[in-house]
């Protein structure tokens, strides 16, 4: 594709900001700013040092997620950044490291050093509470995205009192510790430190020489955390003998651009539809009279969807390539099915875009029917692309009714990138194919069609998802999975839970966390694609029999968790959306269909917090309405309660979508939880 | 509403005495009475009286009673009006300055006194007293999953039903649960039907859904009518109506009011001119947001400094403020509007362009030019 292609500047540098939704610097940039404005003070020596060169990123040595240089600790596991402990050792934060870990420990370690901590602490009894409270209200505030401003407010006190100095980033890491790990036990480490007292020094002395010990090994990443998760052992045993890793492939486009018959005939030439079966369809479409419909039959099963030769409903079929086992999501593209095609392709990795080459689907599937309003092509697109999926394959299907010609290829090339890249996909990360579903052109195998072949080379369809790559999976986090799906099985009468493990890993006996209805229950067999396993990892589409649940407690839309780690059901939310192509506005009090992971809820707006600028700095507090390509903070109100988390916890329960009048609206992320209060 | 008796001068005391027929009068009633107003109406009133021998013994009586309202309070599912305050008449049973409630039901009259009758609370009269203008409208609003019924009168919409099932997603072989599922909704929603419409009342029934659940549901309908010979259904056949909607919840109901085919049925009601404004003033908002504001103070500001105003939108709600004082300053304002030659829609907050008025602050303005200085004011 040449690259000289240019869109619409401005609609290029607008969605430049898509990118923080969904790129990976993204939970970084609100500490980017407020960081470099206010340098911290706390371990001030050791940050200096490496503040002075360019990269502002330290690698989390337990989960490799890379941190911003001002945090202490590593944002997704709360591992203690090396440097930081080190600066501990040295003295400088003693007493800092000494209040983290300050739960009740017993060991009779040495008093070393404790001459020095006595006296601070002492001269902080008198003054240093204010300065507590201070720093803790302040950090209410701001909450967890704007960490620094109690940094800021710490330079203030600082120029009143220096003695202090060392004792509120004490303050500010034993809440941010515990506010990561037990959302709602913000007092947990407010009281642990407020409670300091005299003699609470000794114990402190004394957790000190604990301190000292815990240096001698080279992982000192629990000093505070008796809630921390451990990956067990069998999780994380990934380089499996020969067993091919998972890929969650949507099939996405616009209606009548046959996705349906693609993912059939792929099926049917990789030998997943049996010969009977085939005939079978084949048969009864012809006796419809929709003899082109035979491949797509194989997805559209229910008999609604054959009448109508639309697919409304999300189709899941597993196949084999010679890298991955490949779920295919097969999705409908009518634009009433688009919130089943959110909640059943949520879990996509990487995308099939379908495009119609025939002359006027194309256009339609850009710009809407007749030329007004959005065209699937486009909406799910965009969606795919908040989805968190990178990469994307543009089949561009029906080559054989425009003769196999260049010039559309070409056209559609041009017409299309352009958008792509104002969504935001990188060039590199698209193929384009050009292909036919119904005369088998350039499927599984290099086309054989001459008027093809003259003027294509490149990969064929296969090939093509081969070379996809397999986003990271986080095996070493709590987990956490999104229930797609729910069915009673009908040999054991058993309920199932189905879904693609967002992250952390399932074995058979373990016990899980399901809510929202806060029931635990036992696994009892893992299914993948009906053959059964023992284990699965994060990025594994699975069914899941439960045992020790009743079915009504297990919805669609819920999610399986780790007991001890449960997800936040909440239905008051702050979001930082993106406003896609609006015709009304969004005001305070609009109302609106709140899709995530897979749920949907009513919701309406109950607040614009601020409007958003490109670097993601509120530039216009409370206005009074949202347009087109507009950034801003809101908040939303849902009608009942949804599982959900930060973005910044977990991508796959962070990332939300506003729906209004049948149209995506506004797509986002969840900045924060709101916890209610009771009235 | 009937009005049995009217004794009152514009703008001063008087009293009316009423009938409510509709569950839409309630609802007018509700309007109409406000804390401090007097009111007349027989009651049942448990009595304790104490025998001779000593003991107590409990009698039901029924009563004449007026009293002084102190609070209102309507319930929508159950179409009644419950009145609290205390007692004004005198009489053997209940003593002068004690509590009582009156319940307001249909076909039981009473009778309303004021100290001031402005021409908000006569309008309400006379908009509840006619006739014509009633649009009885069944709505079935539903998707995949989700169904609500909504019964649309003049001046409320109530929802008489919601029905939620989880329908699972087709699973190869597993096909026939999503196909039971499917049929289990909708027989839900058939009982739902035949529960709460009555054919007698509602002129017509609108099936809505995105996709083709609604011709789904309206050949499940037919087949089960024919299979059971439910004649309600068979007999009304032609007044069954299929309509598009994009979900299933009730924001969507405005944009099925808004459809040209059930527009043309519900012509001249109040809901359909409340869907229409409504849209109005959010096309002015996409396409010229200079001219269109919302929020109490930008709007007064509009109209008092600017005499900006061309229309109004402002929903019922806000005349039912507790605080007198706050009252009087819409009722000005409503009237100051009317007298500049602008239009001016009360919202009734039991429609849904009611309801979704009421989350932009209860009241929005069209503007005549634009005011972009309106910006700058804080909300």
């Amino acid at each position: 594709m040449p690259r000289k292609v240019v869109s619409g500047p401005d609609y290029d540098d607008e969605y430049d900001d898509y990118d923080e939704y969904d790129d990976d610097d993204y939970d970084e940039y609100d500490e980017t700013e407020y960081g470099n404005n206010h340098p911290v003070n706390m371990g001030k020596e050791s940050l200096k040092k490496s503040s002075s060169t360019v990269p502002v990123h330290w690698t989390c040595s337990m989960c490799t997620f890379s941190n911003h240089e001002s945090m202490v600790y590593c944002e997704m596991c709360g591992v203690f950044r090396e440097t930081f402990v080190k600066s501990a050792k040295d003295g400088l934060l003693k007493d800092a490291a000494v209040a983290v870990s300050s739960e009740p420990r017993t060991s009779a370690a040495s008093k070393t050093d404790s001459a020095k901590t006595p006296v601070k602490i002492r001269s902080l009894d008198s003054d240093g509470d204010s300065a507590r409270k201070h720093a803790s209200m302040s950090y209410d505030k701001a909450n967890s995205m704007q960490l620094t401003s109690a940094g800021s407010s710490l330079g203030a006190e600082k120029k009143k009192k220096t003695p202090v100095l060392s004792e509120v980033p004490v303050e500010r890491i034993a809440l941010l510790a515990s506010d990561d790990f037990q959302p709602k036990g913000n007092q947990s480490g407010g009281a642990s430190s407020s409670s300091q007292n005299d003699n609470v020094i000794q114990k402190l002395s004394s957790d000190l020489g604990q301190l000292n010990v815990d240096k001698n090994n080279v992982n000192v990443t629990k000093p505070c955390l008796s809630e921390e998760y451990k990956p067990e052992k069998w999780m994380l045993a990934d380089p499996e003998s020969g067993v091919l890793s998972q890929l969650n492939l949507a099939i996405v486009g616009h209606v009548d651009s046959g996705k349906s018959t693609l993912s059939g005939r792929l099926l049917h030439l990789l030998g997943r539809i049996s010969k009977k079966d085939m005939h079978k369809n084949e048969k009864e479409s012809k006796e419809k009279g929709k003899g082109s419909f035979a491949f797509a039959w194989a997805m559209d099963e229910s008999s609604e969807e054959r009448e109508r030769g639309v697919t409304m409903t999300v189709a899941v079929a597993y196949l084999e390539t010679k890298k991955f086992r490949v779920v295919l999501l097969d999705s409908p593209g009518h634009k009433d099915f688009v919130p089943n095609m959110i909640s059943g392709a949520t879990q996509a990795d990487a995308a099939i875009l379908v495009v119609d080459a025939s002359t006027g689907s194309f256009e339609a599937g850009m710009d809407g029917e007749g030329g007004k309003g959005v065209g699937q092509t486009k909406e799910h697109a965009q969606l795919v692309r908040s989805f968190g999926v990178e990469q994307l394959v543009v089949a561009v299907n029906k080559m054989d009714a425009v003769v196999y010609a260049k010039e559309r290829f070409d056209f559609i090339k041009l017409q299309l990138g352009s958008f792509l890249r104002s969504c935001n996909f990188k060039d590199s990360a698209i193929t384009w194919i050009p292909l036919s579903a119904v005369e088998n052109q350039n499927l599984i195998n290099a086309p054989s069609d001459a008027r093809l072949t003259s003027w294509y080379q490149g990969f064929c369809l296969l090939d093509a998802i081969d070379s996809l790559q397999l986003p990271s999976r986080d095996v070493s986090k709590p987990l956490i999975l999104p229930i797609c799906d729910v069915i009673k099985s009908q040999s054991t009468g058993q309920w199932a839970a189905y879904g693609k493990l967002e992250t952390g890993a399932i074995q058979n006996g373990s016990k899980v966390l399901v809510l929202p209805s806060g029931q635990e229950a036992t696994v009892k067999t893992i299914q993948r694609d009906s053959n059964s396993c023992t284990i699965a990892r994060a990025g594994d589409n699975v069914a899941i029999c439960l045992q020790g649940i009743d079915g009504s407690q297990l919805i669609p839309g819920g999610v399986l968790c780790h007991p001890r780690f449960p997800v936040a059901v909440a239905n008051h939310l702050e979001l930082k959306v993106l406003v896609l192509d609006i015709t009304t506005p969004i005001l305070v009090g609009s109302q609106v269909e709140f899709h995530i992971h897979h749920v949907k809820e009513a919701a309406r707006v109950t607040k614009i917090i601020a409007l958003l600028d490109k670097t993601g700095k509120p530039s216009k507090s409370a206005p009074r309405f949202l347009k087109s390509k507009q950034n801003a903070l809101i908040q939303v109100t849902l009608d009942g309660a949804v599982c959900v988390q930060e973005f910044s916890k977990s991508r796959a329960l962070g990332r939300a979508y506003l729906r209004s009048s049948g149209r995506t609206i506004a797509v986002g992320v969840v900045n924060q939880i709101i916890v209610q209060d009771q009235n | 509403m009937k009005l049995v008796h009217r004794n009152l001068v514009r703008n001063g005391p008087g009293s009316v005495k009423l009938v409510p027929e509709e569950e839409d009068d309630l609802w007018h009633a509700y309007n109409l009475i406000a804390i401090g107003d007097n009111l007349q109406a027989v009651t049942v009133r448990k009595v304790l009286r104490e025998v001779a021998s000593g003991g107590r013994d409990a009698e039901r009586v029924k009563l004449k009673l007026e009293i002084v309202v102190e609070s209102v309070d309507y319930d929508k599912e159950g179409s009644v009006l419950r009145v609290r305050g205390k007692n004004i008449t005198e009489n053997d049973h209940v003593k002068i300055g004690q509590f009582h409630t009156l319940e307001l039901e249909l076909k039981r009259p009473f009778v309303l006194r004021k100290e001031i009758w402005d021409w908000l609370a006569l309008e309400t009269i006379q908009q509840a007293c006619d006739p014509a203008a009633s649009a009885d409208l069944a709505v079935i609003l539903m998707q995949e999953g989700l169904a609500h019924l909504f019964l649309i009168g003049r001046s409320i919409t109530a929802t008489r039903a919601r029905i939620e099932t989880s329908i699972p997603r087709k699973h190869g072989p597993a096909i026939a649960g999503y196909e039971t599922a499917l049929k289990k909704f909708f027989e839900h929603v058939l009982q739902a039907l035949l529960k709460h419409i009555d054919f007698e009342v509602v002129q017509c029934v609108v099936i809505a859904s995105p996709g083709f659940t609604k011709d789904q549901f309206r050949d499940y309908l037919f087949l089960e009518a024919a299979r059971r010979d439910l004649r309600v259904i068979i007999e009304n056949k032609q007044r069954l109506v299929l309509a598009h909607a994009t979900s299933g919840y009730k924001h969507s109901l405005k944009e099925v009011l808004d459809t040209p085919g059930v527009m043309a049925l519900i012509k001249d009601t109040k809901a359909a001119q409340e869907v229409r404004a409504l849209q109005d003033f959010f096309n002015m908002l996409t396409n010229d947001p200079a001219r269109a504001c919302y929020g109490p103070k930008h709007v007064a500001i509009a109209h008092e400094q600017y005499a900006a105003v061309q229309t109004l939108l402002i929903t019922d709600t806000l005349f039912r403020n507790a605080d007198i004082a706050t009252r009087q300053k819409y009722v000005n304002l409503v009237e100051g509007v009317k007298k500049s030659n602008a239009t001016v829609h009360i919202f009734s907050s039991m429609h849904v362009s009611g309801e979704q008025l009421a989350q932009l602050t209860g009241i929005a303005a069209i503007l005549r030019f634009p005011l972009p200085q309106l910006d700058d004011i804080e909300m």
